[in-house]
């Protein structure tokens, strides 16, 4: 039985312990609760455009829904396969958008919005955002797979088609670059 | 893209520092920064806008309908293609087994019919050019050694009524000049050509079984032989039956084995019969005229001139004597000739010869029909092994390209 913290309620880095979920035999409607709002923020990330991001996390759920019942738990976490189904729907997204013409991510101006008080964390996150932004695409989805998807090594190696191993180096060299690009000079 | 350079230690603890900070552990004082990474990068995580949340979730709830339709209209159509598809193939997997088993069964009964057919018709020609009346599975065969071969049977009876219409032609030829003999005193030679196939190892106990059955019906051997030449045996037997047990003779012969081929054929020797009769009648009554003149003669020139034509018909008297004799025994001795060889294929009725169809052959008709589908299913296996490793080639292939295709994307443009 495999216990999963849910990631949507860590917030601010306080973790609210809530209902542990069975991953390994989730139903759909439980691994949509689990993972919906996770797998729009790694799309989001990943195509830097909210209209996409909307759709090909829509078409994710649909096309995981069709293929429910063609889910071998040998292979992995339901997590790890519903990232993949995103994945492939996001690159095939990208691609199409290479074809056409490119959209550039439409950054928030936090620091706007943003009280006085909150205004030194704001900046960082306004940082962090627009580092992770400028990463290079194959770095930034690795982030977002860890971060946001919350993908262990080995459900990383799978969805990316790698060792677990040669995950974890690509997740350290990613992680290196966002700090490297969070403290250079802007 | 993938990178294999090992991680440092250093690398290794950040690593680990980094699942801790993503487990919400504590990390060490001076990597702290990972934790403040991962905590503005979940802060920062984008988040679904409330239309489009309440959206997917209806989507959810109601278990997509709209894609979930032409999913099954897909799932249905791919079960209208693939349920004929599948019956097509199976009904062709049968119709193969059947077909495959026919060519087996005509091979077998080709062979047997095969003395019994086009060259016995071309036999049965040249006889009747010849003024002989040949028959082949005759009437007198006993329905038992007639049942295995009906076609034969059916054969013999258009080879009854041609040898009727022989007869009769025959007889009105003579009409014109000799005197009919009745049908009652015909004299016919018949002879009988058996094959049986016994087990090779039966061979013996079958040769054994001619001979008694030969001592029963009061015939004799007139030669035999026996051969044996690795696991193949066989043995061949020149008989001469009394005609008149001919038929009760062929049918016991005949339940010693498989029959494989079975001919009869009848000569009428009839005309050459009487005509030897005639001979010999006219050479009695002229021996009893130069008798007669012997007695009358005056001169000694007289006496010498009759005494030689007597000497002349005395041998001729001889000689017609003979020719009939040969002719009785032709008529009254029937030449048979048996051979029996050896088979390594199992027998239907192991030389019982009952025709029947027995648990045993419904035994070895199931293991004949396992081994055609074995063999249907091996060449299945031949053909479609290599396509089905082409295929997964292709497959793997078409997936590695797909999946390059994609990666693409994520390179700089």
């Amino acid at each position: 039985m495999i216990w999963r913290e849910p990631r949507s309620s860590r917030m601010n880095g306080v973790l609210i312990m809530e209902e542990p979920l069975n991953t390994s035999t989730l139903s759909f409607d439980a691994l949509y609760r689990e993972c919906a709002r996770d797998l729009y923020a790694y799309v989001r990330t990943l195509l830097g455009d909210d209209t996409s991001a909307e759709d090909v996390t829509a078409l994710a759920f649909e096309r995981a829904y069709r293929r429910r019942s063609s889910f071998d738990a040998r292979r992995g976490t339901q997590r790890g396969w519903l990232f993949g189904i995103a994945r492939n729907a996001a690159l095939d997204e990208l691609r199409r958008r290479r074809r056409t013409a490119p959209l550039l991510g439409d950054l928030e101006d936090e620091l706007a919005a943003a009280p006085d008080e909150e205004a030194e964390l704001a900046v960082r996150r306004s940082t962090v955002r627009t580092a992770l932004a400028a990463l290079p695409a194959r770095d930034r989805e690795l982030v977002a797979l860890k971060f946001h998807g919350g993908l262990s090594n080995a459900e990383l190696a799978a969805v990316l088609g790698t060792s677990e191993t040669n995950a974890g180096t690509r997740v350290h060299r990613a992680v290196t670059k966002l700090r490297k690009a969070c403290h250079a000079p802007a | 893209m993938r990178q294999r350079d090992p991680l440092t230690l250093e690398e290794e603890r950040e690593l680990d520092a980094l699942e801790r900070a993503l487990a919400g552990d504590p990390v060490d004082y001076d990597l702290r920064h990972l934790d403040d990474l991962v905590c503005d990068i979940r802060a920062s995580a984008p988040e679904m806008s409330p239309a489009f949340a309440a959206k997917l979730e209806q989507q959810v709830s109601e278990g997509f309908p709209a894609a979930d339709a032409p999913a099954a209209a897909r799932r249905r159509r791919r079960r209208f293609v693939l349920i004929p598809a599948g019956g097509c193939l199976a009904a062709a997997l049968v119709g193969l087994v059947v077909v495959l088993g026919l060519q087996q069964q005509d091979s077998i009964s080709t062979f047997a019919s095969k003395p019994a057919g086009g060259e016995q018709l071309s036999d049965f020609a040249a006889d009747e050019s010849a003024g002989k009346a040949v028959a082949r599975d005759a009437p007198q065969a006993t329905p038992q050694a007639a049942a295995p071969a009906p076609s034969a049977a059916a054969a013999g009876s258009s080879a009854t009524a041609d040898l009727s219409r022989q007869s009769t032609s025959s007889s009105a030829a003579r009409g014109s000049g000799d005197v009919a003999p009745a049908r009652t005193q015909r004299k016919q030679q018949r002879s009988a050509d058996l094959v049986l196939r016994v087990p090779n190892r039966r061979v013996q106990a079958a040769a054994d079984n001619v001979i008694r059955t030969v001592d029963r019906f009061g015939g004799i051997i007139a030669s035999s032989e026996s051969s044996s030449q690795g696991r193949h045996s066989e043995a061949s037997f020149d008989l001469r039956i009394p005609t008149q047990r001919l038929d009760e003779a062929l049918a016991a012969l005949s339940k010693l084995g498989n029959v494989v081929s079975r001919n009869q054929s009848l000569v009428d020797i009839t005309g050459s019969f009487t005509s030897a009769q005639d001979r010999l009648s006219d050479a009695r009554a002229e021996r009893r005229g130069l008798l007669g003149a012997l007695g009358k003669a005056t001169t000694q020139q007289q006496i010498d001139s009759l005494r030689a034509r007597l000497r002349n018909v005395r041998s001729q008297i001889a000689r017609l004597n003979g020719e009939l004799d040969a002719l009785r025994r032709r008529a009254d001795l029937s030449v048979v000739s048996v051979s029996v060889t050896g088979t390594e294929a199992p027998q239907e009725d192991d030389g019982a010869g009952t025709g029947g169809w027995s648990p045993g052959d419904a035994a070895r008709d199931a293991v004949r029909v396992l081994e055609v589908i074995a063999g249907v299913a091996l060449v299945s296996l031949a053909v479609l092994a290599p396509l089905a490793l082409l295929g997964g080639l292709v497959a793997l292939g078409v997936r590695a390209g797909r999946r390059r295709r994609r990666e693409s994307a994520l390179d700089p443009a």
